[in-house]
């Protein structure tokens, strides 16, 4: 009994600093995040005045909230079709290829190793208007007419952004659907092509239900991560022009840390945070679905 | 039949898709050598010759290499701190089932669905009130607790494959708890603290907003958050921000190189488990 005790009592002290630290700079943070997003507090005074439900009140009320709102959503879906139809195509790619697997496996993911604010300031200056990369190609192939100011016009911007993050993060969710294309058994397709399916038949009926469980995880790590884009934009736009390119997570810095509304941000995080959960929830439960239908 | 093909076609679509993937990072490693006219003139072109100036001028007359240092041991001690810490929570939570072993550990899981930016505000407010704000110890206490989620998880997963018989054999020679994981359990879990020791390395290595906000403008601050003041401080110095680009970008190549193999591991694991 007494040996009981004094092996419980090291167990306990072991877990002790991990619990403490998520305790104290995780779930705490979290848990007051409630209570911030009741009140006015502007990130400076001594003091928080409890305002109620005002902050959400003036949110549903905020045009910059909306747009932020609608762009965060454009962007997310945007980007979580384009990664992973992108990730797929690189992965049954470098799976087929004899020579230079490893070689263009790397290639394509070494984009994913860089932080957002290099990628952000790299795409930043070839987008550039006078003498970025992408318009200068144009130029010596002839297409002036096709110039544009990428980041510099509102129309362009939030897609100019979509485009590097799709060429930044594909080779991510591609060495997830490789490390799922080897485990498909050889004999499955081999049997498949000699009952007399074709390529895409095979692809299609075989490989692809096999790759099931991948693309549920792919894609939900791609929507949170889209959900939660802020380096990118911070760099390449500042959310701009005008309010164009400002996604909810950005939105909460400059109106939290530009306007010293803290209150205000703390109520657009917690939506913020809600919409993840929700999205998130419903995307793997209708996926889950079609994996257990295959 | 084996499953790679020699298609030739295949394999130049391959090759070309690579270099147009591969083009932004080769266009900024090219640019740390060139003259800000060059660059403006000509951003493909490969440098007329290696030119050394940009990352003279990086390391004599700006905060680069402080915030380097700073960077490094950043993402030094939080990894150390993590891997002090989280593995052997999770093995006492797995393998000893303590009184409430159970629910802490699904208390630890459920913050990986907390994004940061939910909860930054206050915790901003809570290092002022600690004196943790504007000192290096504020990003390290926020890494580590923001890595025991996903850390438990990943050791909780391997921990149950390691057969309990070489656990058992350590205590009849008369090893405790702590003795028997460091001893014995630890050695076992490499590949899981290679990809843990990746995942984060990285992502504490290229992480920005907090870094940014929570540690004092007067000083230096990591390696990305310089890059973004220089963006804005030496709008005209394209040259300068590239050298610092590169040097960001070197030794996380290197790393990858090195250690490729660990890299894919961490990230199928991760998800895979996850």
């Amino acid at each position: 009994m007494k040996e009981k005790m004094r092996f419980d009592t090291m167990a306990y002290l072991v877990i002790l600093p991990a619990l403490l630290l998520y305790t104290g700079f995780l779930i705490c943070p979290a848990l007051s995040s409630i209570y911030y997003s009741l009140t006015s507090w502007d990130g400076l005074s001594p003091q928080m005045k409890f305002i109620g439900l005002d902050n959400f009140a003036m949110m549903f009320q905020d045009p910059r909230f909306f747009n932020a709102l609608k762009n965060t959503l454009l962007l997310t879906a945007v980007v979580t079709v384009a990664e992973n139809l992108l990730a797929l195509l690189l992965a049954v790619l470098v799976d087929r290829v004899k020579y230079f697997k490893s070689l263009l496996r790397s290639a394509f993911y070494i984009p994913v190793l860089l932080s957002g604010i290099i990628v952000g300031f790299i795409w930043t200056i070839m987008y550039n208007y006078n003498f970025g990369v992408i318009n200068s190609l144009l130029a010596a192939w002839h297409l002036e007419f096709l110039k544009v100011d990428w980041l510099g016009r509102p129309e362009s911007a939030l897609f100019s952004i979509m485009l590097t993050l799709t060429w930044q993060w594909a080779g991510y969710y591609m060495v997830i659907y490789l490390a799922a294309l080897q485990g498909v058994p050889q004999e499955l397709t081999e049997a498949a092509r000699i009952d007399g399916a074709n390529r895409f038949q095979q692809f299609w009926r075989i490989t692809y239900p096999m790759l099931a469980g991948a693309v549920t995880i792919n894609l939900t790590l791609a929507l949170i991560q889209g959900l939660k884009v802020f380096d990118q934009i911070a760099v390449m736009t500042d959310g701009g022009p005008g309010f164009a390119s400002e996604t909810l997570t950005y939105i909460i810095y400059k109106v939290a840390f530009a306007d010293f509304k803290q209150g205000y941000g703390t109520a657009i995080a917690i939506v913020l945070f809600v919409l993840i959960l929700i999205l998130a929830t419903i995307q793997i439960n209708i996926l889950r679905k079609r994996e257990i239908e295959l | 039949m084996k499953k790679s093909e020699s298609g030739l076609g295949l394999t130049v679509v391959g090759l070309l898709l690579a270099v147009l993937s591969f083009f932004p990072v080769y266009f900024s490693l090219i640019s740390a050598f060139k003259s800000n006219g060059e660059i403006m003139r000509d951003p493909v072109a490969l440098p007329t010759g290696l030119r050394w100036d940009n990352f003279v001028y990086l390391w004599e007359h700006t905060r680069y290499p402080a915030a380097f240092l700073r960077s490094s041991f950043l993402t030094l001690t939080s990894i150390a701190l993590i891997i002090l810490v989280i593995p052997i929570a999770a093995y006492v939570l797995e393998r000893k089932k303590v009184r409430f072993s159970g629910l802490i550990y699904i208390y630890f899981i459920a913050g990986m669905m907390i994004p940061f930016q939910a909860y930054m505000i206050p915790l901003f407010r809570q290092l002022k009130v600690l004196g943790l704000f504007g000192n290096m110890a504020g990003p390290i206490v926020i890494y580590v607790a923001g890595s025991i989620p996903f850390g438990t998880l990943l050791y909780a997963s391997f921990i149950k494959g390691i057969p309990k018989e070489v656990e058992e054999a350590a205590v009849i020679d008369g090893c405790n708890t702590l003795q028997t994981f460091w001893k014995i359990v630890f050695p076992l879990l490499t590949p899981c603290t290679a990809s843990l020791i990746i995942l984060n390395g990285m992502s504490i290595w290229n992480d920005f907003l907090m870094p940014m906000l929570v540690l004092p403008s007067s000083q230096a601050k990591t390696v990305n958050v310089e890059i973004f003041a220089f963006v804005d401080q030496y709008a005209s110095r394209w040259d300068v921000v590239f050298a610092g680009t590169f040097c960001s970008i070197i030794p996380v190549l290197i790393a990858f190189v090195a250690l490729q193999q660990y890299f894919v591991k961490g990230i199928t694991a991760g998800t895979v488990k996850g």
